[in-house]
């Protein structure tokens, strides 16, 4: 069955983007599973990274996506060939944009699209937007299409992220050792218990559990981390495994990085072990439970 | 030297984050509201239920040659306003059934259901268990969805109850007589003195259930007072009382006549905590009868006649002299004792 992961927390830079990039690199370059990525970040940084977007002359710092590869202009009359994940709450096609890391598709952004959804607050609409993503990636079209599906999230605990929070399989929560940081895993629980009462049992939703992220060797981030695995119920989702604060992670997401992935960097960095025992953790909790 | 800075994060939100997983884990499929075709929910027949007007008397009306025609219709008219309130604002609380084949089967909401159809819906609201619950739990799952109902008797929630102790029994394997109010108010999450009223009614004898039953008696604190009445005659007046209105304050006065005559019950000695006690404190007074009544029973010990003449001359109306003397008077009593 497709697994579908979801990085997801309503604090704003904690690394769900980072993370987002890394697993998906991860599922396609190492193991070679048919991956698509979906970008609901109005921001749409996600979606830079593999694909060209334009600013949208309507809407101020808005971005939309570039010109579709697979678009003839003489031949799709229906068709403006633009494709964001923002179609399916629009009753509109969507078409995957490859990237260049091959078995890598993705799902863009569209900022004034998703952002128009995301300030939803009529009831029967808002329902609408809640399960649209759900509804999508549970067409067999979909489905058969990939092995693995990583969406990427807004910082908020709007419309948005709840559709991916109600599409997703597993969550996945990276947060820094910090005091609110602290606070906004607690926000993410809620909605991952609220979600998890409303799951049968052959359609649960996992918590793979809190990535701590961008860790510095100071005390307070070393307590902190201390202090979560001391918790009852809440250690055992903490994740084993540490992103330390490293330059590297940040350096390899400029335009003209080389190499592009950390997953090319040589098999004896350090930046990419770390990394790569992260994900192989994760990846390990989603398809075997283990 | 500096204080060492120590990091940790807060008792409330390390709460906070435990309470959330356990509560995650607790409950999860437990709580999944999904919107039902009504023609998918059935009664369940094994569980008994207090209507007799069924689903198909509703949809197609009921039927001049039953045999039951007038209490059917009674109970069809007795859902009109339900009925009226779900046709304009839906049910506020959803049904609780769980799947049985292709049909959802009916745990509590039996009247909501009958009340949909009656007000033309063809889906409903329902919470949706995995299977089908245990015994206790689907009368407690009845019990919670009965407590917010006004219009259910005394007697009707004594069945209720007497049902539920039966499961509770069962499940811990001893007898229905060997629970406890504690064990009652634990189930039920209520608190022990509204456990305790409830287990005194049920308990009472036969003549007195059946007052409840024909709705004479309906409040339970009132029931639950006359019971705990001993003498038979004053528990009869109360009784008599109560059938002609009286409140219960003043059911309460008449019982206050079973404990008559009054006596002091002796004090009752606390549980040792703190430091060891090693003087009595006598306590204090604003009368000063009171006072003048103990230091005059002491001055008149017969061991102690000499000591009057110190006190002759006390102003019995000032408070400072009189606690002056107190103090001298237990100085010298220590002195004579020592």
């Amino acid at each position: 069955m497709t697994k579908v992961i979801v990085n997801a927390t309503h604090k704003g830079g904690e690394g769900k983007t980072t993370n987002s990039i890394m697993l998906a690199e991860y599922t396609a370059l190492i193991k070679g599973l048919k991956t698509l990525i979906i970008d609901m970040d109005p921001q749409a940084n996600f979606s830079g990274r593999y694909i060209d977007m334009e600013y949208d002359p309507a809407y101020k710092g808005g971005k939309v996506p570039a010109l579709h590869p697979d678009f003839e202009p003489n031949e799709d009359t229906n068709w403006d060939g633009r494709s964001s994940i923002a179609n399916i709450f629009y009753g509109e096609e969507v078409v995957p944009y490859p990237t260049a890391i091959p078995n890598l598709d993705l799902l863009p952004a569209h900022s004034c699209k998703l952002q128009e959804a995301e300030a939803v607050t009529k009831n029967e609409v808002l329902e609408k937007v809640h399960l649209q993503l759900k509804r999508f990636l549970e067409l067999p079209d979909v489905k058969s299409s990939y092995d693995v599906i990583i969406i990427d999230t807004p910082p908020s605990k709007g419309p948005l992220t709840i559709a991916a929070i109600k599409a997703a399989s597993h969550i996945v929560i990276p947060a820094q050792m910090e005091q609110f940081s602290i606070e906004g895993i607690y926000g993410m629980l809620q909605l991952w218990k609220q979600e998890s009462y409303y799951r049968t049992k052959d359609n649960p939703i996992e918590l793979v559990g809190i990535l701590p992220n961008q860790v510095r060797d100071i005390k307070l981030h070393k307590q902190f981390l201390q202090g979560l695995k001391l918790m009852k119920g809440v250690s055992d989702y903490v994740m084993p495994r540490v992103i330390k604060k490293r330059a590297i992670y940040t350096e390899i997401l400029v335009e003209d990085a080389n190499p592009k992935s950390i997953f090319e960097l040589p098999a004896k960095n350090l930046a990419r072990i770390e990394y790569e025992a992260a994900c192989q953790y994760i990846m390990d909790k989603v398809f075997n439970h283990g | 030297m500096a204080k060492k800075k120590v990091f940790q994060i807060s008792n409330a939100l390390t709460e906070g984050l435990e309470e959330t997983v356990s509560a995650a884990h607790n409950y999860s499929g437990e709580l999944r509201v999904e919107v039902l075709a009504l023609r998918r929910v059935e009664l369940d027949p094994e569980n008994p239920r207090d209507l007799v007007l069924t689903f198909d008397d509703v949809i197609h009306g009921v039927d001049k040659a039953d045999s039951q025609y007038v209490r059917k219709t009674d109970e069809k008219a007795s859902l009109l306003t339900l009925a009226h309130s779900i046709k304009e604002q839906g049910i506020i609380n959803p049904i609780v059934v769980y799947k049985h084949g292709d049909k959802y089967r009916l745990i509590a909401g039996e009247r909501r259901t009958l009340a949909s159809l009656l007000a033309g819906k063809t889906d409903i609201q329902a919470k949706i268990l995995e299977g089908k619950p245990d015994e206790l739990k689907i009368s407690l799952l009845q019990w919670i969805e009965n407590v917010e109902r006004k219009d259910l008797s005394l007697w009707e929630r004594l069945q209720n109850l007497e049902k539920m102790l039966e499961a509770l029994a069962h499940s811990k394997s001893i007898r229905k007589q060997e629970l406890t109010a504690t064990d009652l108010g634990r189930l039920l999450g209520c608190s022990l003195p509204h456990a305790m009223n409830y287990m005194a009614v049920i308990q009472a004898d036969a003549g007195f259930k059946d007052l409840i039953r024909q709705n004479k008696l309906k409040n339970l604190e009132k029931a639950a007072l006359i019971i705990n009445i001993k003498s038979d005659g004053i528990k009869q007046n109360a009784i008599d009382a109560c059938l002609s209105g009286a409140t219960l304050k003043k059911l309460k006065s008449i019982s206050t006549q079973d404990k008559l005559p009054r006596t002091i019950s002796a004090p009752s000695i606390p549980n040792a905590r703190g430091r060891q006690a090693t003087l009595v404190n006598l306590g204090s007074t604003k009368k000063l009868e009171v006072a003048r009544l103990i230091i005059d029973s002491v001055l008149n010990h017969v061991k102690l006649g000499h000591l009057k003449q110190h006190f002759s001359d006390l102003n019995w109306n000032d408070y400072k002299s009189i606690n002056h003397a107190f103090k001298q008077l237990l100085k010298t009593l220590e002195k004579i004792e020592a």
